[in-house]
């Protein structure tokens, strides 16, 4: 029996990387820690990454003379200058740290092997003398849009043997897990949050969790795209909707949605950017390199957002091979060789087997582009504090810490949930050692009632009309067609108006199955509101943003703006209202001067002020946004590198 | 890949376990849902298709849908296997689901395979116990690819039951690891960088709960949807056991060898 | 390490699994030998098929020179410490054991849903080898009581000289025996035997073995072949015994007699 409260002092919500490496850091510091998860901390969808975790090490010959400064850049860069520099830096700087700290946990990361090594670069073999020195090291794989060979790897399955290797700490250090639990809605008063109201899976109860402090580490909301996503069912957002439900916590750069290059067509299943960071390549139907013609330099590792649309625009100008679901591109790792294959890419070996019936050492892998990442989520500031609501915290895929900007390059979102974790859990641990817990029954119960109500009218509806699952695929549906690679003014307010549709339409969706337990078409029903709340803020932000910024590539706004556009969406959901309401912020103190990106289009709307002006009117913007005061000093990390060569 | 494809379209007939443990009406009993069949089709899509077409009160479990997270073990047909992996072209037209046997059941399809994970875990202590504290400053330490490689291949275990299920020991003897449990201590044993040695591991794996409980049923090795060397990782056990048995000065450690 | 076993302190659990490695090394040592002795049994009662007289200078050997009388007292000690040590895997409960035979009929029968697999662990599709271990729990079980039987019938023919005017293992006593409706129970004795011990080999192989052994696939034929072999022979053996089947290689010592 679960009681109907209980009380903790950290509570984290999500048993990802991100959560689980925050909760050891409270733990560590001596706070009670507990991590709710929809499923077993190790099913988190951590486990599916497989390519790998940037981090400058500069172990193998090509990543020699690699630095966090050149991370630093390439992650700038790579976000189309959307992202926070001064988190990127404190990001790029601890993330060889973190990737050493789970080599401590045990990650079985691949090494450097001295002396003769092939690998394949830009499409051609080449043999490269590994020093002996550096044998036994982590070693690295390419990956797009770096300019350095930087993401450590464990074969094709780094997410997994990180999430198994911090969850062993989870283990060892004893903090309780309680998995078939969703969090439902925040406990708070306007101003400070006091924990959450959740939801046993197992049987149907419904119970308030009070901490000191309430971290939000639910991972991305990529199931807003129904399934046009290679995400996992289970990736909800539910997380960000509540904190944009409290009515004063903003969502930050929602509009933000990557597509990954490579997704196994039809299913949606990932196949790793490892596979053309090791040497494959991207063909249309006439087994044509599209890719060295569109990109000269990078070729196939430009970044997700620039590949992707390639890819688009090539299917679009009817080079896609056709299929009875749908055009697709070939994605050609044949010449890598099977012992490669079965070592190395292990994992994407046995999906194409499981999934699409074929054998990468004989065939071409049939790809094409799906939604793959959320670079939006709960805006917070560098110690990872939500904006307007103390006690309140958020890391990992939930979060908008915003070191990833516009686009988010691969690999760095593994790196992002450990660094984040430690930086943020020892900000948490900080907080809650320095406050008690106020147990504020009153306003757990009131919470915890309007819950059980909400369940209730769910069930108590009668009528007919399409079920929630129905308007699920609708929703996904309106969101890859029209709030999708590409963007258009019109499509996105049809999108606008049709999820409005949706919202009403849910709202007296009638649940097929009443019975008692953990019904889980109720607990859809719960939490398919705040999916469409968030793809309405998606859609609303990115009709909005007038511009092409990284991964938001709007086609009537072809060019990125940064005299107009270089700053991050906010979105807050007024209660009662029935559209969240944009602002916007500066996106933080500018290090690395806007300019090019290395590969993508070079033209762009310039500036109209110097770096510096733009720099001298980020801290009075921020501070009026609500944002808490910070540990370290703003701008304590700038190192003013524009002039700084690749 | 062709006959998957064009899968002449066949009526699927699904014949699912069904108990609700919380509903106190519910009685264990066995439910026939048919559908049609789609090329590619998973069990994965069937049964979410079954659940919002046809029932929707049905109860399993998916998270990845992709084979790597261990969600979604079920008996089909008698065998333990991932759901999400399965294609419906590969299985007769009559398909019997069951959840997995050997874990406490939450509902229909759905078990607890997550407390039996995180048991076994704190039974077996299964997480690095390091030499040296961690030291930020430092480079890593150093290990052969080779070594990492082996590492890795037993760190591929997903945990999603399938083993235990399969196991005729592990369903009658809860105590018994199973050979995910020694899979994992195994891997343990072959880090350089866990200290402990042969006699902190003797009883853990060498008990009627370890290796000395599995009296070489082999389904666990034929099951495993990562195809882990199972049967490879209880000789590696039985032989080392031995050695360290027989081979070593035969010397209680002391009592209180908690690390 | 802490709580491991229900063994209530970790000298308890420590001393718990130093027994079960003796018994596991008991059970399977004293399997090995006694399936290397049926090997040897095959050869020895098979001297009949060279007719009654190889049968009877053999037996005569072996029982002048005293070897068969530690040997059968030997085996017999083997046999009941092997069965005795061996049951304790056996499951206590019926329902345990109604649940372990269900489990293995269900992967039996699962049908062929197997993908097609990387390394192919596995020789079967579908998985078979549980079904094996019932079986050997069975034969095991009828062993029990006709090997028993058999060997107290064998100890009285070996040890009775010893004592009065008997003569110890004799074709005409054997084949006069069989004739007259023991080859039923041999029979069955014969089958149960030549399945346990090589499956029983099989599984030590694996148990020990996999990894620096062959395959498991190449040790399943192995097996298979040892099987059917030795039973062929044991079958032409007790046909001879049974006076169905003249012995076939009778000429061998008669060429040599005359
Ligand atoms: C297929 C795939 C491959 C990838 N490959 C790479 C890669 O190679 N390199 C890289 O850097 N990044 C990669 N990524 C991205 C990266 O894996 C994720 O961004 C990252 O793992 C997110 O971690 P997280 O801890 O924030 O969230 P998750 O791991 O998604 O964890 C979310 C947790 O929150 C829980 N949860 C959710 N909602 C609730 C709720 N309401 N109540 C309670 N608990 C809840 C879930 O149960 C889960 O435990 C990949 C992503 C995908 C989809
Ligand atoms: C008295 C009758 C017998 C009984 C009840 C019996 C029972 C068993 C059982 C239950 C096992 C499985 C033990 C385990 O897996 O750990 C076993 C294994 C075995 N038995 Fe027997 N057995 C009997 C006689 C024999 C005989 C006569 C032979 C030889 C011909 C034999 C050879 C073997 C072998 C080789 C094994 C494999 C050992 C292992 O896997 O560890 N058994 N027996
Ligand atoms: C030292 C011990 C043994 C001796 C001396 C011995 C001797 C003999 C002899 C003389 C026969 C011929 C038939 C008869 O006289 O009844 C025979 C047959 C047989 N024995 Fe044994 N036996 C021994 C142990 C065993 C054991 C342990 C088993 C199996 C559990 C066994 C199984 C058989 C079978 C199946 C036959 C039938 C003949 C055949 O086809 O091989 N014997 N044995
Ligand atoms: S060993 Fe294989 S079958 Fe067992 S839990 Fe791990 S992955 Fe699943
Ligand atoms: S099925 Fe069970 S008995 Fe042993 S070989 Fe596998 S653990
Ligand atoms: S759903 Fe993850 S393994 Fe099947």
């Amino acid at each position: 029996m679960t009681p109907q409260l209980i009380t903790t002092d950290v509570l984290v919500i999500g048993g990802g990387l991100a959560g689980e490496r925050c909760a050891i850091e409270a733990a560590a510091a001596g706070q009670e820690a507990m991590i709710l998860s929809l499923v077993p901390p190790r099913r988190s969808h951590s486990c599916a990454a497989q390519g790998g975790m940037q981090a400058a090490l500069g172990n193998c010959v090509k990543a020699e003379g690699d630095s966090p400064q050149v991370h630093f850049q390439d992650t700038v860069r790579g976000s189309d200058w959307g992202a926070d520099q001064e988190v990127a830096r404190i990001f790029a700087e601890e993330a060889p740290v973190a990737v050493r700290e789970l080599a401590h946990y045990g990650v079985p990361w691949t090494r450097v092997r001295g002396g003769k090594n092939k690998y394949f670069i830009k499409g051609e073999s080449v043999e490269i003398e590994e020093l002996l020195e550096n044998d036994g090291l982590i070693t690295h794989r390419d990956f797009g849009g770096t300019a350095k060979w930087r993401a450590c790897y464990a074969a094709a399955g780094t997410g997994h043997a990180a999430l198994y290797a911090v969850d062993s700490q989870v283990v060892r250090l004893g903090i309780t897990v309680r998995d078939r639990v969703e969090a439902i809605a925040l406990i708070h008063d306007g101003s400070r949050c006091f924990g959450v109201v959740a939801r046993c899976l197992r049987t149907g109860k419904q119970f308030c969790v009070l901490a000191k402090a309430t971290v939000i580490a639910t991972g991305g909301y990529g199931r807003i795209y129904g399934r046009y996503t290679t995400n996992a069912t289970i990736n909800y957002g539910t997380g960000a909707a509540i904190a944009l439900d409290t009515g004063v916590v903003p969502l930050g750069n929602m509009e933000a949605v990557q597509f990954h290059p490579t997704a196994l067509s039809p299913s949606g299943i990932l196949i790793t950017e490892g596979c053309r960071g090791d040497g494959g390549y991207l063909l249309d139907k006439n087994l044509h390199r599209f890719m060295v013609d569109a990109e000269p330099e990078k070729q196939e590792l430009a970044s997700r957002d620039v590949v992707s649309r390639h890819m688009m625009q090539c299917i679009l100008d009817g080079n896609g091979v056709d299929s009875p679901n749908g055009r697709h591109l070939w994605l050609d790792i044949r010449h890598l060789g099977e012992k490669h294959l079965t070592t190395k890419l292990l994992e994407v070996f046995d999906i194409c087997r499981d999934f699409a019936g074929i054998n990468p050492a004989n065939d071409m892998i049939p790809v094409r582009p799906t939604q793959h990442y959320s670079m939006g989520g709960v805006r917070v500031n560098k110690d990872g504090e939500a904006y307007g609501m103390a006690g309140l915290y958020a890391v990992g895929e939930a979060a908008c810490w915003d070191m990833h900007g516009f686009n988010r390059l691969g690999g760095n979102s593994l790196a992002e949930t450990l660094v984040a974790g430690r930086v943020v859990g020892a900000r948490v641990a900080e907080y809650a050692s320095g406050t008690t817990l106020q147990a504020d029954t009153e306003l757990a119960f009131a919470a915890l009632a309007a819950a059980e109500k909400r369940a209730q009218n769910l069930l108590a509806r009668e009528g007919n009309g399409r079920s929630v699952y129905e308007i699920r695929d609708a929703l996904g549906e309106i969101m890859i067609t029209k709030v999708g690679i590409f963007r258009t003014g019109d499509d996105l307010k049809s999108a606008v108006d049709e999820i409005k549709a949706l919202i009403e339409e849910c709202s007296h969706a009638v649940l097929r199955h009443k019975g008692p337990g953990a019904n889980p078409e109720l607990a859809f029903a719960l939490r398919f509101p705040g999916m469409l709340r968030l793809a309405l803020t998606v859609a609303m932000g990115a009709l909005a943003r007038a511009e092409s910024r990284g991964a938001h590539f709007r086609s009537d706004f072809p060019l990125r703006n940064d005299r107009e556009w270089l700053n991050r969406t906010l979105a807050r959901w007024k209660p009662d209202a029935s559209a969240p309401t944009l602002s916007y912020e500066p996106v933080g103190l500018i290090d690395l001067a806007p300019g090019h990106r290395g590969y993508g289009s070079d033209e762009r709307i310039e500036m109209n002020k110097t770096v510096s002006q733009y720099n001298e009117s980020v801290a009075d913007l921020q501070a009026r946004e609500g944002r808490l005061a910070s540990v370290e000093a703003i701008g304590s990390r700038l190192q003013q590198t524009q002039g700084v060569a690749r | 890949m062709s006959d998957k494809e064009n899968a002449a379209a066949r009526r699927l007939r699904f014949e699912i376990f069904r108990f609700n443990p919380e509903d106190p009406n519910s009685e264990p009993h066995i439910d026939v849902f048919e559908i049609d069949e789609r090329p590619y089709m998973t069990l994965y899509m069937a049964l979410n298709e079954i659940r919002e077409t046809l029932d929707s009160g049905l109860q399993f479990d998916f998270a990845c849908r992709s084979a790597i997270c261990g969600s979604c073990g079920m008996m089909v047909n008698g065998r333990p296997s991932l759901g999400c992996r399965t294609l419906t072209a590969d299985l007769p037209e009559t398909i019997r689901l069951h959840p997995l046997p050997a874990f406490k059941l939450i509902g229909d399809l759905s078990v607890d395979t997550g407390t039996w994970f995180r048991e076994m875990a704190e039974r077996t202590e299964a997480w690095i116990h390091e030499q040296q504290p961690f030291n930020k400053d430092a480079t890593e330490e150093r290990m052969s690819d080779d070594i990492a490689q082996a590492i890795y291949e037993g760190d591929r275990c997903i945990e999603c039951g399938c083993c235990v299920a399969s196991c005729g020991v592990a369903n009658v003897n809860p105590d018994f690891l199973a050979a995910a449990g020694l899979n994992r201590v195994s891997r343990f044993m072959m880090d350089p960088r866990d200290k402990r040695d042969d006699a902190d591991w003797f009883e853990v794996v060498a008990g009627q709960q370890g290796v000395f409980g599995c009296v070489g049923l082999m389904a666990c090795a034929d099951v495993c949807p990562k195809e882990l060397p199972l049967l490879e990782v209880y000789a590696y056990l039985r032989r080392r056991i031995l050695g360290s048995k027989f081979l070593s000065d035969r010397s209680d450690p002391p009592p209180d060898i908690n690390t | 390490m802490k709580i491991l076993t229900n063994a209530t302190n970790a000298v308890d659990s420590k001393v718990n699994a130093r027994r079960q490695i003796v018994y596991e090394l008991i059970s399977g040592g004293t399997g090995l030998a006694l399936a290397l002795f049926m090997f040897g049994h095959v050869v020895l009662v098979g001297s009949i098929l060279t007719g009654e007289r190889g049968f009877d200078w053999m037996a005569t050997m072996l029982e002048d020179y005293y070897i068969a009388q530690p040997t059968i007292a030997a085996i017999f000690a083997l046999f009941i410490v092997h069965a005795i040590v061996a049951s304790r895997k056996i499951p206590a409960q019926l329902d345990e054991r109604r649940r372990m035979i269900a489990l293995a009929k269900g992967l039996k029968n699962a049908g062929r849903d197997k993908v097609p697999s990387r390394r192919d662990n596995s020789p079967f599709v579908p998985h078979l080898e549980s079904m094996l271990w019932i079986w050997q729990v069975r034969t095991g079980m009828v062993m029990l009581v006709l090997g028993s039987f058999h060997l107290v019938l064998l100890g009285m023919d070996i040890f009775t000289p010893l004592f009065g005017d008997h003569a110890g293992i004799e074709s005409s006593t054997s084949l006069a025996r069989v004739a007259a409706g023991l080859w039923l129970p041999y029979g069955i004795l014969l089958l149960c035997v030549e399945f346990h011990a090589s499956v029983g080999l099989y599984r030590l192989a694996v148990k020990w073995g996999s990894g620096f052994l062959p395959h498991r696939r190449h040790l399943h034929r192995i097996e298979q072949v040892i099987f059917w072999v030795v039973l062929g022979l044991g079958a032409i053996t007790l046909l001879v015994l049974a006076g169905v089947l003249s012995p076939p290689l009778e000429f061998l010592l008669s060429e040599g007699a005359s």
